[in-house]
């Protein structure tokens, strides 16, 4: 075993959880059941991964090998790390029927086209993602196994969610994934988030959404009677609007967690009172950052309980009608830019 | 613009109600949950609102309202806002001993003491009760409710003794500190 599949190994130890141990070692399956039943998971993690190095020592685990315990390692926790969206787009005839080998060995190929020095590991789970772990190299240098890029695509759909990608390889990698999914272009979505699961479930609409209605039965239905016969709600009406409201924005349910919304502004300051900032034609930069555990939670309660007036902006509700989570804001586009919201404290 | 006045409806027998404003609508459920659930001798009537005026629409089902809560959520700026705007749909009559002020959230570190101080100068300038409510336990919640109706029980005519809303709001009444008044 060298010395990078050696650091490999212990960096993947050092981060998972002991409990969680046996579960990723055992879907590894490189060890054989003794070796397995040998192992104590309980031991101090220096010396668990000693007696584990010995181990696959002996069945001689290759470099290879250890790449397909790290992409388990990632599989089993998606929300790690911070992860960026793209979207195929144009597809061609025949991409709907593009299946797993056809995909890898496109993908491969055209990836070992324009680098020389690659490492491609790939994995179809039983949701139909397909994770590829990709360890790039050089003309004269082995692939650096230590910073693997990682993409998620699920085949049939137009989105590709990669992690960990310098801009020197990018352009190789949109080029191997536009042809390998038999399509023509790929843009970058302004969606990013540490948490894979919420990015899918936002862009591949997987939460409970709500359609703007005119049935009121629904909304009474939710909306539970007041507990006591004696309580009564004055504004009743007014409230269960609200939340029609904030549903039909953001959803209902259980939303995806995203951490953050990012408004980058380029546009003029308009206001009346400071004349050092009302400067003529110069642009006032700023970045307007929403953060919280679960934006989308947050602003659903900001404008359901009243704390920030509805309508809700259409910069707010584009987060989950466009999929994005960044958004640059000009002046050009007058309906869009005007609005600075009232921002609610997330 | 309709003023809520206390003396235009009649009585029902036996009755309090209790008018909850809050702009959150997060502690006036569960301290109307406590209430209801808490008083067993009086039929207890609480009307739960973001803020006044209320809606005409309710004008003829609403009971005669006894006493008015109102709820600030000193971490909330726009909680004290609403709360001093609603003041201007009272009808003065109400401030004889029918107003009350809850206050939530004044433990925490996080609020500037100029906020409790403008509530209760608020309070004081109106000559009403301020409760302080912990609202983060079952237990203060219990708590301000017990008090609240004590004070319901008084101005709505309940009380055995010879105590009288006006009376007792002369004990009760938030006075501001003069120390504080000077700032």
């Amino acid at each position: 075993m060298d010395e990078q599949a050696r650091s490999i190994l212990q960096r993947i130890i050092k981060k998972t959880p002991s409990k969680r141990l046996e579960t990723i070692i055992r879907s590894w399956n490189c060890l054989s059941e003794d070796q397995l039943h040998s192992l104590n998971y309980s031991q101090p993690k220096w010396l668990f991964l000693e007696n584990l190095v010995s181990r696959c020592e002996e069945n001689r685990v290759s470099l290879k090998d250890v790449t397909k315990l790290e992409m388990i390692y990632h599989i089993h926790n998606p929300n790690q790390g911070t992860w960026h969206a793209c979207q195929l787009f144009q597809a061609e005839d025949d991409a709907l029927s593009v299946h797993f080998t056809q995909f890898r060995e496109s993908f491969i190929a055209h990836l070992e086209d324009v680098v020389q020095h690659v490492s491609v590991g790939m994995k179809k789970l039983e949701d139909g993602a397909i994770w590829v772990r990709i360890a790039w190299g050089d003309n004269f240098r082995k692939p650096n196994h230590l910073k693997p890029t990682y993409l998620v695509h699920y085949l049939q759909s137009s989105y590709v969610f990669i992690h960990n990608v310098t801009p020197k390889h990018r352009p190789f990698l949109y080029q191997a994934l536009v042809l390998a999914t038999r399509h023509v272009s790929i843009k970058e979505c302004h969606l990013s988030s540490r948490s894979l699961t919420a990015m899918r479930d936002l862009l591949m609409k997987q939460y409970q959404q709500v359609f703007p209605t005119n049935q009121e039965r629904t909304l009474k239905e939710r909306n539970a009677p007041p507990s006591h016969p004696n309580i009564e709600r004055e504004h009743a009406e007014s409230s269960e609007g609200r939340h029609q409201m904030a549903c039909e924005a953001f959803g209902c349910g259980v939303l995806p967690k995203l951490e953050t919304a990012v408004y980058k502004l380029e546009t003029r300051y308009r206001g009346n009172s400071n004349n050092t900032l009302n400067d003529g034609d110069e642009l006032f930069r700023g970045v307007v950052k929403f953060s919280s555990k679960n934006i989308l939670e947050s602003l659903r309660h900001c404008v359901s309980t009243g704390m920030a007036e509805g309508p809700v902006t259409p910069l707010l509700s584009s987060i989950t009608q466009k999929g994005r989570n960044y958004f640059v804001i000009t002046d050009k586009v007058s309906g869009a830019t005007a609005s600075q919201t009232p921002a609610p404290k997330a | 613009m309709a003023l809520l006045t206390p003396y235009s409806k009649i009585p029902e027998l036996n009755t309090a109600t209790l008018l909850l404003v809050e702009n959150e609508e997060q502690f006036q459920c569960r301290l109307a949950d406590a209430i209801v659930q808490r008083e067993k001798d009086v039929n207890v009537n609480v009307r739960l609102a973001r803020k006044l005026p209320l809606p005409v629409e309710n004008g003829e089902t609403r009971p005669r309202i006894d006493l008015v809560v109102f709820i600030v959520n000193l971490l909330s700026e726009q909680s004290f806002l609403v709360v001093e705007n609603s003041l201007n749909h009272l009808s003065s009559d109400y401030f004889l001993g029918k107003v009350c002020f809850v206050v939530t959230s004044a433990r925490c570190g996080a609020v500037s003491q100029e906020r409790l101080l403008s509530v209760r100068k608020l309070a004081a300038s109106h000559r009403c009760p301020v409760i302080c409510a912990e609202h983060q336990t079952d237990d203060g919640v219990t708590m301000a409710a017990t008090r609240l109706l004590t004070i319901l029980k008084v101005s709505a005519g309940l009380s055995p003794m010879p105590t009288t809303a006006l009376y007792m709001s002369t004990l009760t009444r938030c006075t501001v500190p003069s120390d504080l008044d000077e700032d």
